[in-house]
């Protein structure tokens, strides 16, 4: 229970089952470090909705401090990949590990069955072993995060909202008198409230770390076009603050960190052919080179046809039909088949379409 | 289920006969103390029969004796209070307490420190021993005050007050004393301990929440926190809860009428919780176990076991407990307590604190241990 309205109606709608419910808040970080904490789902604001709303349902409520696994397993994951010249994607970080095995083993302790939670996804028993499957509302499915759940999990999770509508959600809300009915939408990451990443890699990163030094921009053929403050400051695909003054519409195509080079091309140049990913977790049986499956590369991005191609153990490259646009390595590859998740990994590579630049 | 309640060192509910104590007050007899009609009278007399009550309880005179809205503001007025005072001779003020302080004291002294005023604090051994050769070293620097809580309210050691008082009024140093966990439980009377300073609470001895006393030794100079109307000798302003003065006079006075032959039950039901939780969790660890106790508090620790999940799945249990120290998120964080007592290497959050009280049956430590021992089996590695 974050305190946001999707886990308030998830503990209400077990509770209505007649589930016998306990509610639970983890701790991820010390919130009274930050100055802008409360306004969303993860500061101290956002435990005491929770503690309100698990109240007003009438089932025990905890809160878990578990901060120090999770600095080691998000946190300290997230500066990084910030510092090799990639884009984290923290909340799978946090899916994968904090909150579904962690919160599991703290659920086992108190004698608990299963874990629930508000993402918007499904489950389904199926003979070979239970199903991921993404959420029925297809813009708020959540699906893309979840490619991490250790896979002898899946069968004792519990996913109340998948086959919701947000708009349902938020209705359901209202009708049980929840607190968090109408509190907006958490948009930041839990451990940056304020948004500005920079300043916790300022104080994580060693002294004058080459992310956050100044360094050229240059474009695919080496020739420098400005200055940048700091490779972290930069994800592919990314337009704005690369300056004013430069040829036509520019975007950033790759970094390298070792020379802390932003490289900058056309729009053509942002077109994807493959993507390695690097130690894939399967939630069903790994699909073989030549399988055809659908593959999502980000958030809030269509996912698009692929094949998969050598190297499933270890490694995992997929070749899409189409090259995509703008794909960023550190976010995930999640693969599907149909609505199904098969699973995913981290991108460490991107083959281009037009231009043979890739980062690693 | 029957819900068993074994955490009164948190807190305590409140006794039948401090409420009917209070009851007048909190109805008829409404007046302001200060008022000067029939009603204020009537409030005046009430108070000042309270703050007599507590000077003979505590072998005190009642000028000295000062009611506050709490543990934390004694705590903080005795601490605040005199190191805002301007040293004698120059110089930076300084202020000495004990490593296992309750954060009321702990958290003013860093408040102080970050203002400039020098900090001494001095080690605790687990046996209860305190640097008595660092704090004569201290004491030679004249500090505006010394802090040392008498019984800890994590461990429930019973630390060397007497000892301590002695050493600093040979020098002219008060002593600030935390009793909160001690009236009641140890002897404690101001007539044979030469404190200065001696905070009390209301809540932990069956009074009403928000009532405190601060006892401040003739001569002993403080520097208010709050500023107002004058009352309380101008040491704690504000219109006076004489209700709350009423009831937390009437809990002191019992419970230190009491304390000898309920010390002495307490006792035997901790020995008793203490030796069944060994005898069936040979692992547990009894922290501040050889050091002179309070007779209601066991802190105990079982090494592996997450003492955060330990009390929920207590409570889930029906029985209720605490562990560790508890943030302004709810969540168990590790204690300092600890900390200082072993150091580092010991699992600080793993700490479960049995506290038990007036209602307390030897049947409710026969639950507690079954339960304990359930939880702590379903949480091993198998």
């Amino acid at each position: 229970m974050s305190g946001g309205v999707d886990s308030s109606v998830a503990a209400a709608l077990l509770v209505e089952r007649g589930h016998d419910v306990v509610g639970v808040t983890m701790k991820t970080f010390c919130y009274s470090e930050t100055p802008a904490h409360g306004r969303t789902c993860c500061g101290l604001d956002g435990i005491n909705d929770a503690r309100r709303v698990a109240d007003r349902l009438g089932i025990a409520h905890f809160v878990f401090d578990v901060e120090e696994d999770f600095t080691r397993d998000v946190i300290d994951d997230f500066v990084a990949e910030y510092a090799r010249g990639r884009t984290p994607n923290p909340c799978v970080r946090c899916n994968s590990n904090t909150k579904f095995r962690d919160l599991m083993r703290r659920g086992e302790d108190l004698g608990c069955d299963a874990i629930a939670s508000g993402h918007y996804v499904r489950v389904r028993a199926e003979p070979e072993g239970t199903a991921l499957l993404r959420g029925v509302d297809a813009g708020k499915d959540q699906a893309y995060f979840l490619w991490g759940l250790p896979k002898n999990l899946l069968p004792r999770l519990v996913f109340p909202l998948g086959g919701l509508t947000k708009s349902e959600v938020r209705r359901r809300a209202r009708e049980l008198g929840l607190v968090t009915a109408d509190k907006p939408e958490s948009q930041e990451i839990c451990f940056v409230p304020t948004g500005d990443y920079r300043d916790l890699l300022d104080r994580r990163l060693p002294t004058r770390h080459p992310a956050l030094e100044p360094g050229p921009i240059v474009t695919l053929d080496g020739a420098v076009l400005g200055e940048h403050s700091g490779y972290a400051g930069f994800t592919v695909g990314q337009r704005k603050g690369l300056g004013g003054g430069l040829p036509a519409a520019m975007y950033v195509v790759a970094i390298r960190p070792d020379v802390r080079e932003v490289v900058v091309g056309p729009r053509e140049a942002l077109a994807v052919a493959a993507v390695r990913v690097a130690e894939p977790n399967w939630l069903a049986r790994p699909p073989r080179p030549g399988d055809r499956v659908t593959v999502q590369c980000r958030h809030r991005a269509r996912s698009a046809p692929a094949v998969v191609e050598a190297g499933v153990d270890g490694d995992l490259v997929l070749a899409f039909d189409d090259p995509m646009t703008a794909v960023a390595p550190g976010q995930s590859a999640v693969v599907f088949q149909e609505a199904r998740v098969l699973g995913g990994g981290r991108i460490v590579a991107t083959i281009g379409a037009n231009v043979s630049a890739s980062n690693r | 289920m029957d819900f068993i309640y074994l955490d009164h060192a948190a807190t305590t509910p409140l006794r039948p006969e401090v409420r009917e104590a209070m009851a007048p007050y909190l109805d008829e007899a409404f007046g302001n103390p200060s008022s000067a009609h029939r009603w204020g009278r009537q409030a005046a007399a009430a108070l000042e029969g309270a703050r007599a009550s507590v000077a003979a309880t505590l072998g005190a005179r009642p000028p000295e004796v000062h009611f506050t809205r709490g543990g934390t503001e004694s705590d903080n007025l005795a601490i605040f209070g005199r190191a805002r005072l301007p040293r004698p001779g120059g110089g930076r003020p300084s202020i000495v307490h004990s490593a296992v302080e309750h954060h009321a004291v702990l958290e003013a002294a860093r408040w102080e420190e970050a203002l400039g005023v020098r900090r001494r604090v001095l080690a605790v051994d687990p046996t209860g021993r305190l640097d008595l050769d660092a704090l004569d070293q201290a004491l030679e620097d004249l500090p505006a005050v010394v802090s040392v809580m008498w019984v800890n309210n994590e461990v429930g050691m019973v630390l060397p007050v007497p000892e301590v008082a002695e050493r600093c009024q040979a020098r002219g140093v008060p002593l600030h004393t935390d009793a909160v966990q001690a009236v009641g439980k140890v002897p404690v009377r101001v007539d044979d301990v030469p404190v200065a300073l001696l905070t009390v609470t209301g809540h932990k001895i069956y009074g009403p929440k928000s009532t405190g006393v601060l006892f401040v030794r003739e001569g002993t100079e403080l520097a208010p926190l709050l500023h107002g109307g004058g009352q309380e000798r101008g040491v704690r302003p504000g219109t006076q809860d004489v209700a709350g003065a009423v009831g937390l006079a009437e809990a002191l006075a019992l419970a230190v009428a009491e304390r000898e032959s309920e010390a002495a039950r307490l006792g035997g039901l901790r020995d008793g919780l203490e030796a069944a939780l060994r005898a069936r969790l040979p692992s547990l660890v009894v922290h501040g176990g050889g050091a002179p106790r309070a007779p209601h508090v066991v802190n105990v620790g079982i090494p592996g076991i997450d003492g955060a999940a330990l009390v929920a799945a207590l409570d889930l249990d029906g029985v209720a407990v605490s562990g560790g120290s508890a943030c302004a998120s709810g969540a168990t964080t590790a204690s300092h307590v600890l900390e200082a007592l072993f150091g580092p290497a010991v699992g600080t959050r793993a700490a479960l604190r049995f506290s038990l009280g007036r209602g307390t049956l030897p049947e409710h430590v026969e639950r507690a241990v079954e339960a304990t021992v359930r939880a702590v089996e379903r949480m091993s590695p198998a």
